[in-house]
């Protein structure tokens, strides 16, 4: 059933182009990192109230993105969908791609990047960021390990599959924990946290793998079988589903809890607002959803890129809503109390990023894409003929 | 690209190569300085460990102090960073100048006061 | 030639090897300590503690923030959101407006249960024997996880390169930027058997708003004091059990 797997051929010039568009996207990133580096922190738009900014937006969004990526993947390997078994060798090069890049942007936006490795030397095992190290690393060796038994010994290929998709939810529950486990800050603390951290890995993981896939296949002339595409639609439908489910149930237990009215009134109503409905909610749930649930948009491989990259734009949103809200909220030390003091108390923080931020942000992204592209350049990613077996159908449309 | 083994050799002889050069360039550069360095006389003594064990272990041992001290709390007045420049008078003619010949720059001295 | 390359890689493999190990290796070869009384472990035993009576602290007085600028050479930037502050004065008004305001300083609380402590991937933020929260700034990497995690807004990263002031204390390392800081209760002092300055500063301007002392010991001025006085601590309901009480909130 299978056709064989090949490397794309690479030779044209708009390949070549793309891998300088993604060189020049890592240098601006490494430029921003000296930048940074010879002038201090203040020349972002970091300050003391917000200080996990636009860098951990685009380091965090490409984590939750990686380990969603894994998708295609495990769908054949564990849940046995067989008609995604061509895209494993890809989707689980792409976790890797996407992972370095977003740990790449993490490490580089330390206030001290010569002490990086310390966290490898002293370990505090209740810290969230030591499990946080072990579980990427231990994803990334799982993805390595999954992408070579795909390649040479495919008898161990369910083993670890597995293992990589038990992994990955753990690891996405992990990232989520580094914020639902702040109690410290009300907006943070909260035990549905992590879960949504897991249904946005996989909304965006499936929406990153659609496109990167239709476009790998347009744009070297290879044939891809629409019905593939759609019935990752329906993953991408079932999962955006769940982050919608979640988000309500979030704020549904918090509204019955009185103590949390003002937090959760200044989430909907305050200066992030707009952030959370048009952001989370429009871009990352509704429009997509509406998109694909149109009989016309829906059933157009180019409707569902469409809703595809609305969705990662979403999961960016809902990254960004959930640390830059999360962090301005103003402290409440003295309940009861009016606050005010030269270190912003009783305020809300305000954080305008800066080209700096968002050119190491963007380096991440650079890397990821270098890495995808030198990837599916120099091995067998991805089959020549990706058709659906015969008789398979679509269980439903829209 | 046909024999992956002809490539590779390639680039191990190339990287070889620039190690090489590296290599004689920094010896070519040390040459060029006299000798090894003379570290500026301390005005009173003994060091708070043999002299020639704290020239091969000072780092050690100055790391090894800051573990017990900030962490522990074990405060030896002393022999903390402070009492060093007690003795050790100028940052630049006894500590930089070694390390400038040995290629070490430790940060220390971003936090750390010691005069010049 | 063979030879060669290979001591080459050789090389590169016992330094990488060295670079991994070299951490763990400092403390075993640690050099013998002379024992001398000085080098006795730290005072255990001891609880420090602050008690913070805001019915005598005034609004127009910034005797402790001055202090402790001056003893921990802290610099203020100018740039009112990324200062760095150890210690701050905190007006509180009711929402009513029914009270005359409160002033109070608020600064590091060194909890039982520190939250910043639990949360550094390093522990470069630990907790010493007598119960001061620290920052070991030799292993801080500048993630900021800590000020994620500080509910009490009392840590501070340092935003700008600085130079040492001119009259710096000369006791007290001054700073890197990228590095987290905060209030140590001038554990140098500490170490002397003094009192943080900010208390002393306190003391000195006849304002007797702070006091300090080890709340281990039943018979010390600050555990009488909490025994008989009515006081809180900042948002107890965290469970941090924070060691600055506030009196006359
Ligand atoms: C009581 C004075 C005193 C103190 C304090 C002191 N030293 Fe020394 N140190 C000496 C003397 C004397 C020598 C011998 C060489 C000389 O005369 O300059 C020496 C030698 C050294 C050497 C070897 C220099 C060489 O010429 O090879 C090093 C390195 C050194 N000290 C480091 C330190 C450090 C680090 C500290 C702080 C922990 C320190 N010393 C504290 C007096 C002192
Ligand atoms: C006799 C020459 C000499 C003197 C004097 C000297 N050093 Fe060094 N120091 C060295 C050498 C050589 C190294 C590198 C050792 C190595 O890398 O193995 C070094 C390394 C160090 C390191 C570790 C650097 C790293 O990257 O880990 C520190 C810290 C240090 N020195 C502090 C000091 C201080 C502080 C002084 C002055 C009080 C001083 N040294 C004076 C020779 C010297
Ligand atoms: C980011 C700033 C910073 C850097 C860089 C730094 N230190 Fe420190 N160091 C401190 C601070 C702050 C203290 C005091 C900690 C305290 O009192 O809790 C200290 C304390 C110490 C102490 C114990 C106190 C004393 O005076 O003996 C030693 C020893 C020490 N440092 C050694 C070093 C060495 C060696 C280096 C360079 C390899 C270094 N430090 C680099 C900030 C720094």
């Amino acid at each position: 059933m299978l056709s064989e797997f090949t490397a794309i051929p690479g030779r044209s010039l708009a390949f070549w182009r793309m891998v300088g568009a993604m060189l020049v996207l890592v240098l601006m990133g490494a430029g921003a990192f000296f930048y940074v580096e010879h002038h201090g922190h203040a020349v972002t738009g970091m300050n003391n109230q917000i200080v996990w900014g636009l860098p951990h937006v685009f380091a965090i969004s490409l984590l939750v993105m990686a380990s969603g990526a894994l998708n295609m993947g495990s769908m054949s390997t564990v849940f046995a969908v067989k008609q995604f078994e061509q895209f494993g060798r890809f989707s689980a090069f792409l976790s890797i791609a996407l992972l370095v890049g977003g740990l790449a942007v993490l490490m580089l936006d330390l206030g001290r990047p010569d002490n990086m490795l310390l966290p490898m030397v002293y370990m505090n095992f209740r810290s969230m960021f030591t499990w946080n190290v072990f579980l990427y690393t231990g994803f990334m060796t799982l993805c390595l390990l999954y992408l070579w038994t795909m390649f040479e010994y495919k008898q161990y290929k369910k083993l670890v599959g597995t293992a990589a998709f038990g992994w990955r939810l753990v690891l996405t529950t992990g990232t989520g924990s580094i914020f639902g486990v702040i109690q410290g800050r009300e907006v943070f603390g909260s035990a549905i946290t992590a879960p949504t951290f897991v249904a946005i890995s996989l909304t965006s993981g499936t929406a990153i793998g659609i496109l990167l896939l239709v476009h790998t296949y347009r744009r070297t002339g290879r044939q891809l079988d629409d019905k593939l595409i759609f019935g990752m639609r329906n993953a991408l439908i079932f999962f955006l589903a769940l982050v919608a489910y979640l988000l309500i149930v979030e704020k549904f237990t918090r509204f019955y809890d009185p103590s949390s009215y003002a937090v959760e009134s200044w989430i909907l109503n305050g200066p992030w607002a707009w952030l959370y409905w048009l952001g989370v909610w429009g871009v990352g749930v509704l429009i997509p959803l509406v998109l694909m649930f149109n009989r016309e948009i829906g059933n157009s491989v180019g409707g569902v890129l469409v809703a595809s990259g609305f969705v990662v734009a979403g999961a960016f949103c809902f990254v960004a809503h959930t640390l830059l809200a999360g962090q301005s909220y103003p402290f409440d030390l003295f309940p009861g109390y009016v606050t005010s003091s030269a270190f912003q108390d009783g305020v809300a923080g305000s954080y305008v990023p800066t080209l700096s931020e968002l050119f190491l942000g963007l380096g991440g992204v650079g890397i990821s894409g270098l890495i995808f592209l030198l990837g599916i350049r120099f091995f067998r990613m991805l089959p020549e003929k990706a058709v659906a077996p015969a008789g398979w159908e679509l269980p439903w449309t829209p | 690209m046909k024999s992956p083994t002809s490539l590779a050799g390639r680039l191990s002889r190339v990287s070889f190569l620039i190690l090489v050069l590296i290599a004689a360039w920094t010896m070519a550069l040390s040459i060029g300085e006299a000798g090894p360095p003379q570290p500026e006389k301390a005005v009173r003594g003994p060091c708070v460990r043999d002299a020639e064990w704290m020239r091969r272990n000072h780092m050690d041992f100055l790391k090894h102090k800051r573990e017990e001290t900030v962490r522990e709390g074990i405060a030896v007045k002393s022999e903390s960073f402070l009492a060093c420049a007690g003795c050790h008078q100028s940052r630049e003619r006894f500590c930089d100048r070694c390390h400038a010949y040995a290629v070490v720059a430790p940060n220390c001295f971003e936090c750390h006061q010691y005069p010049k | 030639m063979t030879m060669d390359r290979r001591s080459v890689l050789g090389l590169g493999g016992a330094i990488a090897a060295g670079v991994a190990l070299a951490p763990g290796l400092h403390l075993i070869a640690a050099p013998a300590d002379k024992s001398t009384p000085e080098t006795a472990p730290v005072r255990t035993g001891k609880r420090w503690a602050m008690l913070i009576d805001t019915t005598r602290c005034t609004a127009d007085c910034t005797e402790c923030t001055q202090a402790c600028r001056a003893e921990n050479n802290v610099p203020l930037f100018g740039d009112p959101d990324r200062d760095i502050h150890w210690i701050r004065k905190v007006e509180l008004r009711d929402q009513n407006r029914r009270q005359a305001p409160i002033s109070l300083p608020v600064l590091c609380n060194h909890c039982e249960n520190p939250p910043c402590v639990h949360v550094c991937p390093t522990e470069a933020s630990f907790i010493r024997h007598d119960g001061l929260v620290l920052i070991d700034k030799h292993r801080c990497i500048g993630c900021r996880y800590c000020i994620i995690a500080c509910p009490y807004k009392a840590r501070s990263l340092v935003f700008y390169k600085t130079r040492p002031p001119r009259d710096a204390n000369p006791n007290v390392p001054i700073r890197a930027a990228g590095v987290v800081e905060k209030c140590t209760f001038c554990v140098h002092r500490i170490d002397d058997g003094k009192p943080p300055a900010c208390v002393e500063a306190c003391t000195k301007a006849n304002k007797g708003a702070m006091l300090f002392g080890d709340i281990n010991d039943p018979n010390s001025e600050i555990s009488q004091r909490l025994l008989k006085e009515k006081t809180q601590t900042i948002r107890p309901d965290l469970g941090l059990k924070p060691h600055v009480h506030y009196k006359g909130i």
